[in-house]
């Protein structure tokens, strides 16, 4: 089904941090804007292209109109959740969501007369504790106890490791989230890799901060973490958080980052002959997988994940409606995360939901997920809408341990 | 320092002529410092600066001193040797020198346009002078030599493009060798019902020039052939070409098509190519009823005999004492020798599948344009209703332009064809089914002759036209499988979420899949979107950077099929302009080998990319072929014991123009 492989260029560049809305077009991956032919299609994509006062096509149109105060005067850039559907379909390779988008938002929060309450605590949060939800920094590694295997904390043992396993905020404190940390820590232990986290140290990465675009928490984060990364020898970072990838793979080259980074799931998919071996437990199960947008759309990340699920016995895979590079989003990016209250203050239609109605419509009883936001979300919007009784929401790594487990 | 004038020993005299160009040289370079400057130089007698040296004042400016001041060398100080050189060594030889007693200088595309430092810009021009000055005394009288030309000329590609070249050919009295790879001549064009922007039938104004070429003494017409290697250079090329068996034998066959009814498959049950696999055939077939030549043939993939060797053959009995059907019948290959040639190998659709987001492939009522160029064909797989593959009538449609162009993730150019052609599918399916039509477009784009006044003639028949680029087309839940079309509308800045039954994707046009591996076997070049390259965009359009091949229609580029004969006119008027003068000039900076010199060691012979150059076995020396060798110089540099010397670029020259270069003023 829809496999042909689509060469859309939404991997981003390194961005120069200091890009502003003024200097725009000096830069090459700003100037493209002055390419655009109003074609819509960005808007056409969008999630939330029906809702958008003004979508991307008219951002760039009051852009060369001199008319951006418009723009930064009207919240309607909030319902971007920076998914990447626009940049990914722009016939214009305009990089929206990676460059101009994050800069619009930034003048539309500070022209916001309130800031919306939620999102204002979670970035407060991640400045103060080092993550959204403000839970304690010194709980970060509480969940190792329960891990079954044994997990390195770099801070009490710090021999060189060979992988660093960025574990992230969610799949650190949310209880659904430590289910994936346990399943990856099983998995790693049981690939025989040498691995090890930084325990408490560890702080969000920032991506989502920068997409909602918040400066300032993002650069005291992004330096924070370096000082970290250099305290300690590994040969790779490997992380749970598609964000954090994005994060380290497109933003911090600019402060010194050189480390080799995988995600998650691409990392254990170079396993897979050994996995193989150990993955016995037939687990009957049809499985849809949801494509998120930073793992799929920014970083054409599409067959890895479906590969780790092939090789599950028992694993029926089959696709929703809006897969791979049409992915639809949770509605967790851009900081979307933490505006669930005030989308539903104006009535909007949470994404997950919509997401959700298209997985029960495969008949799956799995949804498959690679992204710490959507376990919740998408765990939220089955209840939600009644389905809770027809499907379950699984990590990919929560699936492997399980077909571990004998 | 500037260099001490005097009275060169050899009797050289040379004049050097400064052209303004306007103020394209005029403007930035300093000419008259320029003229001055040449004054002094060693050798010169004359040195002057003019408008336009190339205006007919000019050139007998040039004559003149010539003849009164007794000059013998040439400098002209100007633009591109590409564009003028011609002229001047016409005028050199005109006032009775040879023409290679000249040396061009570019002071425009070199200096003038690429500076905005007038005077860093002047120092540059007077050492551009002072290198040809160098280097011009010490030019030698070379001949341009002669060589016949074969009149017969190959076409490739037997599509409208190369059919109208064929017979324009054909009827000026010259041999042409038609190869179509296809079992059957007409190319796309033959497969649509109607033409924009007249809606002429397509068959009632294709199928008669199919037919003459068919019948055209002149022509030798072969299908289901390809040319597999070109040897050889202008005027006298060796082709050899390669026919694939048809299993039928084409002067026996009668096209009664007996056979094809007394098949042992009672039923048509193979995808047909010729239809965009909406319809069968069977293994003996005619890809359709006016195929041209009308002989039937084997597919040898779905044939019972091929496949098992154990058919009852009802096909051979039905033909009978015609004796047509030869299953042994194996590749042949043959060599022919031609002057000149025409490729005419057309476009290739854009596979929609890379657009994955239109869902083709995935859901059974989205269609390319030309399956529905076929549904609507009264020779088609549904005899010319628009029906969908269920049966249904179609009762909204959605056109989707712009598929596969205009787009950084597939192609960037825009298809030029497919707006038109969305139109005339707009009208068509509207005529066949009085469905509701929306077109979705970026920008219309109908530029040619009648083309503005049909797009308005389709409005005017309530064509829906919605100015967007379709985002997505995905099921409409619960809707009885429709599909839901999603754009901006961005008349309206409102997104529109259309559902219809059936969406058609306005493909673009691409090259063929082949044309890297063809545009080397005729050693030409390809643009970087694929298409075959032409020398000149403006004033070269037919021609390519190798004499004697030339090119029409869609394998230089998308374009209509108006456009295609013209240019398919215009190639072979070209053509026709080489045969008839009867020979070719040939270019004398040929390399040739010091035999003295030459050790022998073969080091050149691999190198040279129009295989020029031989090894005398007799002499044990390289010997290199004056007619082929292209004077590109790669042996020549090759060459450890610089042996070989190659005609107005011999190292004596070089050497001095460098040393020119280099020689501050
Ligand atoms: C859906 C659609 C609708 C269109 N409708 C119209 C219309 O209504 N009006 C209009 O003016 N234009 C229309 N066009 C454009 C039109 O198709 C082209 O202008 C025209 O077909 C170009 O002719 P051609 O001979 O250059 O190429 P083609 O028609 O592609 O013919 C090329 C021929 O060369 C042969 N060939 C290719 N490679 C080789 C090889 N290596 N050796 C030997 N043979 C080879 C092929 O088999 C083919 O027979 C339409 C195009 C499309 C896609
Ligand atoms: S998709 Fe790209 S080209 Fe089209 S309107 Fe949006 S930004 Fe402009
Ligand atoms: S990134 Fe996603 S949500 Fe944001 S404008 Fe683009 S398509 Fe819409
Ligand atoms: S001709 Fe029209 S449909 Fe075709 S690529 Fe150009 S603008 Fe798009
Ligand atoms: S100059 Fe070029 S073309 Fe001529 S013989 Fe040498 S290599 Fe061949």
């Amino acid at each position: 089904m829809g496999t042909a492989s689509h060469n859309i260029a939404t991997q981003s560049k390194t961005l120069p941090c200091e890009m502003t809305l003024e200097n725009l077009t000096e830069f090459p991956e700003g100037r493209r804007v002055l390419t655009c032919i109003q074609c819509g299609t960005c808007a056409g994509t969008c999630p939330y292209g029906e809702l958008m006062q003004y979508p991307p096509r008219r951002i760039i149109g009051m852009l060369r109109a001199g008319e951006l105060e418009k723009v930064f005067t009207s919240d309607s850039l909030l319902e971007c959740v920076a998914c990447y559907a626009c940049t990914a379909k722009c016939p214009r390779g305009i990089d929206l969501t990676g460059v101009l988008l994050p800069l619009i938002k930034e003048q539309v929060l500070l022209h916001l007369p309130v800031m919306p309450a939620e999102l204002q605590k979670a970035l407060e949060n991640k400045l103060r504790y080092g993550n959204p939800m403000g839970e304690s920094p010194r709980k970060r590694a509480a969940w190792v106890k329960t891990a079954g295997v044994p997990v390195r904390i770099l801070s009490e043992d710090p021999r060189p490791a060979e992988v660093l396993w960025y574990v992230e905020c969610y799949t650190s404190y949310h209880p659904r989230g430590q289910d994936n940390a346990r399943a990856t820590a099983r998995l790693l232990h049981a690939l025989g890799i040498d691995f090890a986290i930084l325990g408490n140290e560890e702080k969000c990465a920032g991506e989502c901060g920068r997409l909602s675009w918040e400066r300032g928490l993002y650069n005291t984060l992004m330096e924070y973490n370096m000082l970290v990364f250099a305290k300690y020898q590994f040969k790779m970072i490997v992380t749970s958080c598609p964000h954090a990838y994005d994060a380290f793979r497109y933003r911090y080259p600019i402060v010194g980052f050189n480390y080799r980074i995988s995600p998650v799931p691409p990392f254990f998919a170079q396993y897979l002959p050994q996995l193989k071996s150990i993955l016995k437990r037939n687990l009957n199960y049809t499985v849809t997988y949801h494509d998120s947008c930073c793992l799929g759309r920014h970083n054409n990340l599409y067959e890895e994940p479906r590969a780790l699920l092939r090789a599950i016995p028992g694993v029926k895979l089959v696709e929703m409606v809006h897969n791979r590079v049409n992915t639809i989003c949770c509605g967790g990016g851009g900081g979307g995360m933490w505006l669930d209250t005030y989308y539903k203050t104006k009535g909007i239609e949470r994404l997950s939901e919509r997401r959700v109605k298209e997985a029960i419509a495969t008949g799956a009883d799995v949804l498959a997920v690679a992204c710490p936001y959507e376990v919740s979300r998408f765990e939220d919007a089955l209840k939600v809408l009644g389905h809770e009784k027809k499907m379950i929401v699984r990590d990919i790594t929560e699936l492997l341990a399980e077909a571990i487990e004998v | 320092m500037a260099e001490s004038k005097d009275i060169d020993r050899n009797g050289v005299q040379i004049g050097v002529y400064v052209c303004h160009c306007g103020t394209n040289i005029a403007g930035t370079v300093d000419v008259k410092a320029l003229t001055e400057y040449a004054a002094t130089l060693p050798g010169v007698t004359m040195a002057r600066n003019y408008k336009y040296v190339c205006s007919t004042p000019g050139q007998e400016l040039i004559k003149r001193d010539i003849h009164e001041l007794g000059l013998n060398r040439i400098v002209v100080a100007a633009c591109s040797p590409c564009l003028h050189e011609k002229t001047f060594r016409n005028v050199v030889a005109e006032a009775g020198l040879n023409p290679y007693y000249f040396q061009m200088v570019n002071i425009r595309e070199h200096d003038s346009w690429v500076h905005t430092d007038k005077r860093a810009a002047t120092e540059k021009g007077k050492d551009l002078i002072r290198a040809a000055v160098r280097r011009v005394r010490l030019h030698k009288p070379l001949e341009r030599k002669r060589v016949s030309i074969n009149p017969a000329v190959l076409i490739v590609g037997g599509g409208i493009a190369g059919i109208h070249a064929a017979l324009t050919m054909a009827n000026a009295g010259k041999h042409v060798y038609l190869v179509e790879r296809d079992a059957t001549i007409g190319g796309h064009m033959a497969m649509f019902d109607k033409t924009f922007p007249t809606l002429d039938c397509a068959a009632c104004i294709l199928t008669p020039k199919m037919t003459a070429v068919k019948s055209h003494h002149n022509i030798t017409l072969w299908t289901l052939s390809e040319v597999t290697q070109v040897d050889g250079y202008v005027g006298n090329y060796q082709v050899t070409i390669k026919h694939k068996p048809r299993y039928v034998i084409e002067d026996a066959c009668v096209g009664c098509m007996e056979c094809i009814d007394a098949c042992v498959y009672k039923q048509a049950k193979v995808p047909d190519e010729f239809n965009m696999y909406l319809g069968k055939r069977k293994p003996i077939y005619i890809p359709f009823p006016q195929a041209v030549p009308q002989v039937v043939v084997i597919d040898r993939e779905s044939c019972i005999e091929f496949k098992s060797g154990k058919c009852k053959k009802t096909c051979v009995e039905v033909c009978a004492d015609r004796k047509a059907i030869d299953f042994k019948q194996q590749e042949t290959t043959e060599t022919i020798e031609v002057g000149t040639i025409i490729l005419a190998t057309g476009f290739f659709t854009f596979d929609a599948k890379r657009v994955p987001y239109y869902g083709y492939g995935i859901y059974p009522n989205v269609y390319t344009g030309l399956e529905v160029e076929r549904l609507i064909n009264a020779a088609g797989p549904t005899n010319g209703e628009v029906i969908l593959r269920d049966g249904r009538k179609p009762q909204r449609v959605a056109i989707v332009h712009c598929v596969g162009s205009r787009d950084e993730n597939t192609n960037r150019y825009c298809s030029r064809v497919c707006c038109m052609y969305s139109l005339k599918l707009a009208h068509l399916i509207k005529e066949k089914t009085e469905a509701e039509v929306f077109n979705f477009y970026i920008d219309m784009r109908t530029p040619g002759k009648g083309f503005e006044e049909f797009y308005n003639r389709v409005a005017d028949e309530g064509t829906h036209f919605v100015r967007g680029r379709v985002a997505d087309i995905y099921p409409n839940p619960g809707d009885g499988g429709r599909l839901l079309v999603c754009a901006e509308d961005t008349l309206m800045s409102t997104v529109r979420k259309i559902p219809v039954d059936m969406v058609v994707l306005s493909t673009g046009l691409e090259p063929q899949a082949d044309a890297q591996d063809v545009r080397r076997r005729f050693h030409i070049t390809c643009s970087t979107e694929g298409f075959f390259l032409e020398r000149h965009p403006k004033l070269a359009p037919v021609n390519t950077f190798t004499d004697g091949v030339f090119l029409a229609g869609c394998c230089q580029g998308p374009k209509d099929i108006p456009d295609t004969v013209a240019q398919a006119g215009a190639a072979a008027a070209e053509a026709l302009a080489l045969i008839d003068i009867g020979y070719i000039e040939q270019e004398p900076n040929t390399a040739h080998v010091l035999e003295e010199v030459c050790s022998g060691c073969k080091t050149c012979i691999p190198l040279c990319p129009y295989q020029a150059i031989s090894f005398a076995e007799n002499k044990k020396k390289a010997e290199i072929n004056e007619v082929l060798c292209k004077g590109c110089g790669t042996c020549v540099a090759s060459c450890p014991s610089g042996s070989v010397q190659q005609n107005l670029f011999e190292d004596e020259q070089i050497f001095a123009e460098i040393e020119g270069l280099l020689a501050y003023a």
